[in-house]
């Protein structure tokens, strides 16, 4: 069976000062992710994409539906699937060093004492986390080194599917392009399984074997990488695409908002 | 409008000083957009927070001299240098969602100036947020990242401001967006009066829309060039930046 079923998920929140009124963020939402694979999901801000990924890890509940784990896998200290926030500043603790933070985790995941200082540095030296860096704490490392660290954590808890939630958005281009190769390395050397969260494609077409294009809470389309950016059958998917070019007119950007 | 020649912007600490930004020397003109691009880490916010004296004084100081017209904003009194803040240079920071009080409503930030609702409705349209009423009795932690970082530029054009300054304005932030924020930028140079300073790792979005680029590293800042001797400079600072840009955008394998 596939490492992830996701079937028929729906959530919704109550609308603040509208009599109640539910609010639909993902509407009879269904795919499944096989072990191994990278799995992008793109849209529009406000889509529907960061919850998606919180009813996978089960950090919310939808209203309907179900998510199941390949099962054997699922018996680890700590959650199998983990997920790298977007707002990675705040994931850290800012007044502790991240040598502690790992350690910690390690130490939750049933690491033995003598190991942890090598295992803190492999996870730490996967990610690319200078060595010089270790004694700091959260507010002294500028939002990439954040990132990174609070990646290592994630790593460190051996998980058997990895949700990154736009984890590209605060890097530059050297950084995305190193971010691009460690991922596609923990995914080949670790087998890690993964779903990337971007609204990016130039980091999807580079990452990711399959995309869902997710727009107010539903898939419009899915499918292989290549196929469905070199051949998009949706309007909303072709949408998309020629927004990246960066030169549409606002009437063009009205006329698909209205779709 | 800006003219900018600060020697050095240095970190206080108990023992030592280190200097993050030497020699930064710039002049932005009116109705042009000026991007500066350089790393993670590399002093970009640092840099724009030291224009207006931003940065606390207790742990940073700075040496040298900022022009906005004619005011000297580094030696000037506090109260002209809130004026200027509030109403000539205005800032988009980074992490829009923590720009926001999490304990007061949307409307606070409206409320702290006296703008006609037909102006706010307009923007609030243009960047496809929730009408005036819907958006006001909401918390911001109730905004996603994308809404609101619009809603930062909003209230920062809606202060009609001479010179805006803004930090990272595509972070997290998809494609019609960038389309609408780029838009709204030349937009508001065109009014020859006004000019926009961004400071971002997105170098594709500052080659569409800049006038002039520049690069910061290691707490150096290169010239402007034009976005296409930019992406032309044989200057080795850059080459790698623009080397893996190159390299992403034609996948990796």
């Amino acid at each position: 069976m596939s490492l992830l079923k996701v079937e028929s998920i729906s959530y919704s929140v109550v609308v603040k000062g509208e009599n109640k009124k539910r609010f639909d963020i993902l509407k009879n939402v269904s795919f499944e992710v096989e072990a191994g694979e990278v799995v992008g999901i793109c849209g529009e801000s406000g889509g529907g994409k960061s919850t998606l990924a919180k009813v996978i890890a089960g950090l919310i509940q939808p209203d309907n539906g179900k998510i199941t784990l390949d099962s054997k896998l699922n018996n680890k200290p700590s959650n199998p699937i983990q997920i790298l926030f977007q707002n990675h500043g705040e994931v850290l603790n800012p007044f502790r060093k991240i040598s502690s933070i790992i350690d910690e985790t390690l130490t939750i995941n049933r690491i033995h004492k003598q190991f942890i200082e090598k295992e803190r540095e492999n996870v730490l030296s996967s990610v690319g986390f200078p060595k010089e860096l270790y004694n700091r704490r959260g507010f002294q490392l500028s939002g990439g080194e954040q990132q990174r660290a609070a990646l290592a954590r994630l790593l460190a808890t051996n998980p058997v599917l990895l949700i990154l939630d736009e984890p590209f958005s605060a890097q530059d281009v050297e950084s995305q392009l190193n971010l691009v190769k460690l991922f596609k390395k923990l995914n080949k050397e670790f087998n890690l399984t993964m779903i990337c969260i971007s609204h990016d494609l130039i980091i999807l077409r580079n990452l990711a074997n399959h995309v869902i294009i997710l727009k107010d809470g539903e898939i419009v389309e899915s499918g292989k990488t290549n196929a469905v950016f070199r051949t998009p059958k949706m309007i909303y998917t072709k949408f998309l695409l020629s927004a990246e070019a960066l030169d549409l007119s606002y009437e063009e950007l009205m006329s698909e908002s209205d779709l | 409008m800006l003219s900018v020649d600060i020697n050095s912007v240095s970190i206080l600490d108990v023992e030592n000083r280190r200097a993050l930004l030497t020699d930064i020397k710039f002049d932005l003109e009116k109705g042009k957009v000026y991007t500066i691009l350089g790393k993670n880490g590399s002093g970009k916010s640092t840099l724009i927070k030291s224009l207006t004296s931003l940065l606390p004084k207790e742990e940073y100081e700075t040496s040298g001299k900022v022009f906005f017209m004619d005011t000297d904003v580094l030696n000037c009194s506090e109260e002209i240098l809130r004026e200027i803040r509030k109403h000539n240079v205005r800032y988009v920071f980074q992490d829009a969602a923590n720009s926001f009080d999490p304990l007061k409503k949307i409307k606070y930030y409206f409320n702290l100036s006296n703008i006609s609702p037909l102006k706010i409705e307009e923007l609030l349209l243009f960047f496809l947020l929730p009408t005036y009423k819907k958006l006001s009795i909401l918390h911001s932690y109730e905004l996603s990242g994308g809404m609101a970082q619009r809603l930062l530029i909003v209230l920062a054009l809606l202060a009609n401001p001479d010179l805006l300054i803004l930090d990272e304005p595509t972070s997290g932030v998809d494609y019609a967006v960038m389309n609408l924020i780029l838009l709204k930028i030349k937009n508001f140079v065109r009014d020859k009066d006004k000019s926009v300073l961004a400071v971002t790792q997105d170098i594709n979005f500052a080659l569409k829309s800049s006038d002039h680029i520049a690069y910061l590293s290691e707490g150096n800042l290169t010239q402007f060039y034009t976005p296409d001797e930019f992406l032309n400079s044989t200057d080795d600072k850059l080459r790698n930046f623009i080397n893996s840009f190159k390299e992403i955008s034609n996948v990796v394998t």
